[in-house]
């Protein structure tokens, strides 16, 4: 499947899931499906400058009802531990992160960041599923928010480049 | 000036605008105008970024981000994205008080880093200082008035008075009284039905 095909249903899934409000910082792995949200005209985006402070932005739309996603690279959640930790671990207010696992297996150039991504999320104690087969978007994506909603915590769903349709 | 003097002659003309605020103009803030709609941030600089994403989100509501030097030049790079965002329902407020206040006192930038040169640089379409109280309630009247983005900044000394009552709440009050206070006056359900319903 090609990446835009790929994209595509990404954001169908994400909608399907009840998001309205994403957040997104680029990698050229991620770009398609940044594309795909940025066309659609049912979901607000808001292209950020650094991946924490789109943490503050979602949490902000969460406060007034909205369900809401932040796409970015495993180097982007890093930079947002912080805010995951003293706004939604602390507060308790939910969001989807759909991150792109950068150094994943079979990936070269990223094995550093890779190998701490599943530890960090782990030890912030946020639950995470790596996403590989197109057939599984949807429901991943849904249950994903369903736990993110329910446990009123962010969750993550970590994007590999056989979903992305990427090489 | 402090910047208890410039909250107190604006806290009458907030009506049921949603109120964000960073260390301790907290106290302050909920000391001048007691509501729900008042939350208190915990994450250092992302004060201006949640205010946004109400801003974003409920686009016919007022929403004041209650900022500081520290908080502001810690998140720099959320200000563009304000920018470009546009909300012309936000307010956001800066003081200045060259010091981290609520972490020790020691000096941040902003003696040398103007907050009114990096919002205009931002993208910022309306970023003023202001140097007394009556400037600055004009200021925020008139930011009010004409619903587009504005940066309102002070140069004040750091301290509050010593009376001020401390907060009763926590994070997770704070979140759900303000949720619900939401839920009131926006007239729509806001929260999840929680263990009662059925999925």
């Amino acid at each position: 499947m090609e990446d835009q095909e790929c994209a595509a249903r990404i954001v169908v899934g994400l909608k399907k899931a009840g998001i309205e409000f994403v957040a997104t910082l680029p990698d050229e792995k991620i770009v398609e499906v940044i594309r795909a949200v940025d066309q659609d005209r049912d979901l607000k985006h808001v292209p950020l400058c650094r991946e924490e402070e789109g943490i503050g932005i979602c949490a902000g739309a969460y406060l007034a009802g909205k369900k809401t996603a932040l796409i970015m690279q495993n180097a982007g959640f890093l930079n947002s531990c912080n805010a995951l930790t003293t706004t939604c671990l602390q507060f308790q207010i939910p969001i989807l992160l759909l991150i792109y696992y950068a150094g994943d297996i079979g990936d070269r150039g990223f094995t550093t960041l890779g190998s701490v991504t599943e530890p960090v999320l782990q030890a912030m104690g946020i639950r995470s599923y790596v996403l590989r087969n197109t057939r599984d978007i949807d429901e991943t994506l849904r249950g994903a928010q369903i736990l993110a909603d329910d446990s009123k915590k962010p969750i993550a769903v970590l994007l590999t480049k056989t979903v992305l349709g990427v090489k | 000036m402090q910047r208890y003097d410039c909250l107190k002659v604006i806290a009458q003309d907030t009506g049921n605008a949603l109120a964000v605020c960073t260390g301790w103009s907290a106290r302050e803030w909920w000391a001048v105008r007691p509501s729900d709609g008042n939350l208190k941030t915990r994450t250092l600089g992302l004060v201006s970024s949640i205010a946004a994403g109400l801003a974003l989100a409920l686009p016919r509501r007022k929403v004041i981000a209650i900022d500081g030097d520290g908080a502001f030049l810690m998140n720099l790079c959320g200000v563009p994205t304000i920018a470009l965002q546009n909300p012309g329902n936000l307010i956001h407020l800066l003081f200045d008080n060259e010091c981290y206040e609520a972490s020790g006192g020691t000096a941040t930038a902003s003696h040398l880093a103007d907050g009114v040169m990096l919002a205009k640089g931002a993208g910022y379409k309306h970023a003023l200082w202001v140097a007394s109280p009556d400037e600055f309630r004009a200021a925020f009247l008139n930011a009010w008035e004409r619903n587009e983005l504005t940066l309102i900044a002070a140069k004040v000394e750091p301290g509050q008075p010593a009376h001020l009552p401390a907060l009763r709440l926590d994070e997770i009050e704070n979140k759900y009284r303000f949720m619900r206070y939401l839920e009131e006056t926006e007239k729509r359900s806001i929260l999840n039905s929680g263990f009662d319903s059925k999925l």
